[in-house]
């Protein structure tokens, strides 16, 4: 069946990004963690094909120069295009000159963004990720459990939720932190952020869920599909649990974001990637830090990225699978 | 024509004139002799501009609010009730931190004795507490007997301590202090700028019942504080604010007269973060910081506005206290089985020629720093020994140095490997979301280009000291900030058996034989009168500690202070807090906005 | 009222009291296992911070200074905080009002941007409602640290607001109250706002295709009455069982914005707890926490019990 146009949008949009993550090698214009000691917070260069004069050329950046460090100040050097070429120095795109090319500016220690974006995507997009989907899925299961049942698992299930809302997790971590070795590799962290992440935000997928579950389970469709024998399994993941589909979406959204920004909050206290693997939580800190959007704006892409990730994501699960549900025929006579 | 006979002509000089002349140049120099010893007998007040109308109030932020008002007591340590005990109290001898010299406060003046052990302040006539109770030697004592309870155990107590051993203080009458060394001690009254004058007739019951740690925290009513300060705490709104008022019986009167503070009230604001803490000043909110210095990345924004006339600039030159990479010394490390490298002195020599410090102060701090190759900076213009080794970049060097350590790249991957193949790898220990943090990824960054391979791990301030207390780190990156500029002072850090002699504190004997040099070269001069010989004796000591490196330095950043256009009269020194530890002389020319 | 429903909710008030003792506990049993205890200071003198340990009883195992603490906090007394020296309770107290506050007027601001919102978005699809639709997916995107730091620079860039802090004391001019208020609360609501249009747009165009609205459009009925009246009765169920989670959602979103523009609630309270390694203020922040969050999500089961009290059946 062909997927309707926004899902299709959506999960293309996912693909990019995706492959950007694991392309990182490809696209960063220089190392990640290289700093230019004279390149500190330089704007972005982006690409032109319309030279001062009026004249249409080749893509090519202009490069930059340090003209007042304090002040930041930098000046465009227009005598001197550098032309960027395909596939070269081991980059998808690269651009030899004067100066350094830097698609999106740098930050705060001069080093390139663009790196540090694609080559942060693989962990912090890899934790959130991982951590959405295992939160929203232990979520699911539990609440689904818990409206199904009622009674006495309903409660415990719910209680257990609130409870783990309730406790704030950064005194988790912080004990966590200190039963752990003093250094800690950069897999140990992905996979004990990624659980943290998940035991952290599985009640507010499972309070969810257990509300649609629990006010979808009475209804009369409901009633008649288990009069004709279908088992709780079956009645669970056909019927029940698609109503709740739209509303774990919303979720998804919300909690994808706030992982990565939790990153950099764990960070604070020990539990973090440490330096020189770039975090995209650590970057918007820093760039909030240092009054970003006035001054220096190119910091913020990981939130523009973000913000694109959380779109692709909402496209993907805008649209209902068809067919999941009776209830869910779409019925256009409406609009 | 002669100014003494007009109508004379220059061929008729008579004898009367030369006469007269004579006279006019004695009475002219008698009257010179006679104004000299009446502007020399005035008492020193600040100096004043002209235009100051006193009244008015400033805002300044601080970070955070005092959790006791009380200096003396055990939680009094911190950086707001530090602030509070400048503002509300007064001490008998003051640093004047702008130029570093000794300035009678309470004290009007004092003689020492010729062995140096005995000194005898005389103290202001008609002065007052806030509360209007006169001021006397007996509140010196009770100071001091405060300071030295055993059943307090005031942080207050290693200040007034010389050798551990406390003063022996006497007071033959009411307006005389006399205070009897138990050794020739260097730096003399120069502590005395550490004891905040408490008023006895307010404490003394709640030391005599055990309860003085609670005496003047923040649960007691704020009238129960009474001091000999600049200003009055009226008002304490937890998380928020303080609000402070003029004292109207501070003693201090400026040079020509006018009762200080200049204020009528200074608002404390309490912002925890930094960066709003510098919207805040540029948007007119506040009028100054406590930590007044404005951050790199903010100096662009903040000249636009000196510019636009809203704030005003202030360089301060060298900061004081730089912050260092010290590496674990202590005898426990020799287990590690990277101690054949990691502890050597050729390691450490390594890194610091290996580091790039213009780099750092390039990167993280703009260009507005300078670098530095010790704990004394040339801010601290008394101490600071010019021409002390320094390492500027060369990673030659650095490697040569590491290669005889037996540190090579065996296995071709980049990185330096040791004798058994084992990579060269450290971790250092940092503060989070801290400038060191940045500092740190830069020496990171350029000891990997060596072939070192560093771990930067972050933490909470109090989970670094838990670390560094058990002795459990590589390397860490920290700053400590001295009580005072003149070593002497900071016997906790210099000597072997100082509980914060940072790489290996608290040695029971010196653990080796630069280590054992130092200590000797304090105690040899710590009765020493003369201070030229005494800062010989400390170029020696800053000499050794370059040689030896326990603790490497890297950058001190340059101060630059901002205050709101409205503030008149600031007196910007390097320390914290930069313009608040004179607040009496502060100014505003107006209301704000 | 019927019995179940009062069983109901008194299993759920106790359940909701045993939450708040045990996550106070939990809270403070963690933190005594982080590195470092409240006098871990390079300030302090290292004899000076023994003696204070050994005066409050810090040094002490664990379950012993639980046990004490637990003995007094059933008394309600919940100890003084070591960074502060004053009892818990006060400083909660200061506090807690003010959080309450923001993040009451935080939800209620949310819901009355996100509601309206989400009702157009889930039964149109003309340009208004995609550009709404587009605007809470970006809010969506943008997490309430970036917003606060927008909104401080705006603030900070136009003057109309103060920058952070909390000024006038409450009950001397709420108008000044207000101005400070405004901002923290738009950092907060403006992403509520998305989450809640997003979940009542699902749930309004899950209601449109219910048999009841079918039936009711074959009936004649207009369409802002079918989107108005009957879609919205139906719809208001999902999104008023998730208010609890909203109400968590607000809470943890408000310490961020608390401590960035200065707001002096209890989120920057249970940071600075937290830096501090103040056992009995953590305790008492946890504890009120977690009260919130329990009302908060008692008063949601209880509203959901009220519009369909089939939900209080066992299954």
């Amino acid at each position: 069946m062909t997927l309707p146009p926004r899902r299709a949008a959506g999960a293309a949009l996912l693909g990019i990004v995706a492959a950007a993550a694991a392309g990182a090698d490809l696209l960063q214009v220089h190392p990640s963690a290289r700093q230019f000691r004279d390149f500190v917070y330089a704007p972005p260069m982006p690409p032109r094909i319309v030279d001062a004069g009026g004249r249409l050329r080749p893509p090519f950046v202009y490069p930059l120069r340090l003209e007042d460090r304090l002040e930041r100040r930098f000046v465009e050097d227009r005598a001197q295009p550098m032309p960027l070429r395909l596939f070269s120095g081991g980059a998808l795109l690269a651009a030899d000159g004067p100066s350094p090319w830097f698609p999106l500016g740098t930050d705060g220690l001069g080093r390139d963004v663009l790196s540090r974006l694609v080559r942060g995507a693989r962990t912090s997009l890899g934790v959130a990720f991982l951590a959405s989907a295992g939160a929203l899925l232990l979520g699911a299961v539990a609440g689904a459990l818990a409206g199904y049942a009622g009674g006495r698992l309903d409660d415990g299930l719910m209680w257990a939720a609130d409870f783990v809302m309730a406790l704030p997790a950064i005194y988790v971590v912080l004990a966590l932190r200190a039963a752990a070795p003093l250094v800690l590799g950069a897999a140990e962290v992905f996979w004990t952020m990624a659980a943290v992440f998940i035991l952290a935000g599985w009640p507010l997928a499972a309070r969810t869920v257990r509300a649609v579950v629990a006010a979808e389970r009475t209804r009369e469709y409901a009633e008649a599909a288990r009069s004709i024998g279908a088992g709780t399994v079956r009645l669970l993941l056909r019927h029940l649990l698609p109503a709740a589909h739209g509303i774990l979406a919303a979720q998804a959204a919300l909690l994808l974001p706030g992982f990565i920004l939790a990153e950099a909050t764990l960070s604070f206290v020990g539990l973090g990637f440490g330096e020189p693997i770039p975090s995209w939580g650590l970057m918007l800190q820093d760039a909030g830090r240092g009054r970003a959007l006035a001054e220096a704006p190119w910091l913020l892409a990981p939130a523009g990225a973000i913000a694109l990730v959380v779109f692709a994501v909402n496209l993907v699960a805008s649209e209902r699978a068809s067919g999941a549900s009776p209830r869910y025929s779409r019925d256009k006579s409406l609009w | 024509m002669t100014p003494f006979s007009p109508r004379c002509d220059p061929a008729c000089r008579r004898p009367e004139n030369g006469r007269a002349a004579l006279m006019v140049l004695v009475v002219t120099a008698l009257s010179v002799v006679a104004l000299a010893f009446w502007f020399a007998r005035r008492p020193a007040g600040p100096g004043i501009l002209q235009e100051i109308t006193p009244g008015g109030e400033i805002v300044a932020s601080i970070r955070s609010d005092p959790s006791t008002y009380n200096r003396y007591a055990p939680g009094g340590a911190n950086a707001a009730t530090e602030l509070l005990s400048l503002l509300l109290h007064a001490r008998l001898i003051r640093v004047d931190r702008a130029t570093d010299e000794l300035e009678p406060m309470l004290a009007e003046g004092w003689t020492r004795s010729d062995d140096g052990l005995t000194y005898t302040v005389r103290l202001r006539p008609g002065i007052a507490f806030s509360d209007g109770r006169p001021f006397t030697s007996a509140d010196v004592l009770f100071s001091f007997r405060v300071a030295y309870d055993d059943g307090v155990r005031s942080p207050v107590r290693s200040a007034v301590e010389i050798n551990g051993k406390p003063i022996e203080v006497s007071a033959p009458d009411d307006l005389t202090v006399v205070l009897r060394l138990p050794e020739p001690y260097a730096p003399g009254l120069r502590l005395l700028d550490n004891l905040p004058i408490l008023p006895r007739h307010r404490l003394e019951g709640a030391l005599g019942e055990g309860r003085f740690a609670d005496a003047w925290s923040p649960s007691r009513p704020l009238d129960e504080i009474a001091g000999l300060g600049p200003f009055v705490l009226a008002e304490h709104v937890s998380g928020q604010r303080l609000v402070l008022t003029r004292n109207p019986q501070y003693f201090r009167r400026d040079a020509s007269g006018v009762q200080l503070p200049y204020l009528d009230r200074l608002t404390l604001a309490v912002v925890p973060d930094q960066t709003a803490e510098a919207l805040r000043l540029e948007a007119g909110e506040t009028d100054l910081m406590y930590s007044g210095e404005i951050r790199p990345q903010d100096y662009a924004s903040f000249q636009r506005a000196a510019g636009d006339g809203r704030l005003r600039l202030l360089d301060v030159g060298v900061g004081l206290d730089p912050d260092f990479l010290s590496f674990n010394l202590r005898p426990e490390r020799a287990r590690d089985p990277r101690a054949a490298w990691l502890l050597r002195r050729e390691f450490r020599q390594a890194v610091s020629w290996a580091v790039d410090r213009q780099a750092i102060a390039d990167t993280v701090y703009l260009g507005a720093a300078v670098p530095v190759s010790g704990p004394i900076t040339p801010g601290n213009r008394t101490w600071h020994a010019p021409d002390l080794p320094a390492h500027p970049h060369d990673p030659a060097r650095a490697r040569a140095l590491l290669a005889s350590l037996g540190l090579e790249d065996r296995d071709g991957d980049g990185m330096l490997d040791d004798a058994r193949g084992a990579p060269v790898r450290f971790s250092i220990l940092t503060q989070a979301g801290h400038n060191r943090e940045r500092v740190s990824t830069v020496v990171q960054e350029q000891l990997r280009q060596i072939g070192m391979a560093v771990d930067v791990v972050t933490m909470d301030p109090r989970g670094l000291f838990a670390r560094w207390n058990a002795g459990d780190y590589d390397a860490m990156y920290f700053g400590l900030q001295a009580s005072s500029t003149d070593p002497w002072l900071v016997p906790e850090f210099w000597l072997s058996s100082g509980a914060f002699h940072f790489w290996h504190p608290k040695q029971a004997r010196p653990a080796t034989e630069w280590e054992a040099r130092i200590d000797a070269l304090m105690r040899d001069h710590a009765g020493e009168a003369d201070l030229d010989r005494r800062r010989q004796a400390f170029t020696d000591v800053q000499r050794l500690f370059a040689e030896q490196l326990p603790s490497i330095y890297f950058v001190a950043p340059r101060v630059t202070l901002a205050t709101s256009a409205r503030v008149l009269n600031p007196t910007p020194a390097p320390q914290i807090p930069q313009l608040l530890w004179s607040a009496d002389t502060l100014a505003v020319s107006g209301p704000r906005r | 009222m019927p019995r179940a429903f009062v069983r109901f909710a008194v299993r759920r008030t106790l359940l909701a009291a045993l939450t708040v003792l045990l996550v106070s506990s939990a809270a403070m049993a963690l933190v005594r296992l982080a590195p470092g205890d409240a006098l871990s200071d390079f300030e302090m003198s290292l004899e000076a911070a023994a003696a204070e340990r050994e005066r409050l009883g810090l040094d002490a195992p664990f379950l012993t200074q639980y046990a004490a603490w637990l003995g007094r906090a059933i008394r309600l007394d919940f100890g003084q905080s070591l960074k502060y020296r004053r009892p818990v309770q006060d400083l909660i107290g200061e506090r807690v009002g003010n959080t309450v506050l923001l993040g009451a007027s935080a939800l209620l601001l949310a819901t009355l941007i996100g509601l309206p919102a989400g009702i157009l978005t889930g039964s149109r699809r003309g340009p208004l409602a995609s550009l709404a639709r587009g605007v809470s997916f970006a809010l969506l995107s943008i997490p309430p640290l970036v917003t606060s730091f927008v909104l401080l620079l705006f603030a900070a860039a136009t003057g109309l607001f103060p920058v952070g802090g909390m000024g006038a004391l409450p009950g001397g001019g709420s108008i000044e109250v207000a101005r400070y208020l405004a901002l923290p609360c738009l950092a907060i609501a403006l992403p509520m706002a998305a989450v809640i249009e997003r979940l009542q747009s699902e749930a309004v165009r899950d209601a449109l295709a219910d048999p009841s609205v079918r039936a009711a459009r074959a009936r004649g009925c207009s369409r802002a009455r079918l989107v108005w009246r009957h879609a919205r009765r139906l719809s208001l169920k999902p999104v008023i069982a998730l208010y609890g989670v909203l109400v968590g959602t607000v809470l943890s979103g408000s310490f961020v914005v608390e401590i960035v523009m200065a707001w002096p609630g209890l989120g920057a309270l249970t940071y600075e707890a937290l830096v501090a390694r103040d056992l009995y203020l953590v305790a008492g922040c946890a504890a009120a926490g977690a009260l919130c969050l329990s009302a908060g999500v008692l008063a949601s089961d209880l509203a959901l019990a009220v519009a369909d009290p089939r939900v209080t059946e066992p299954s």
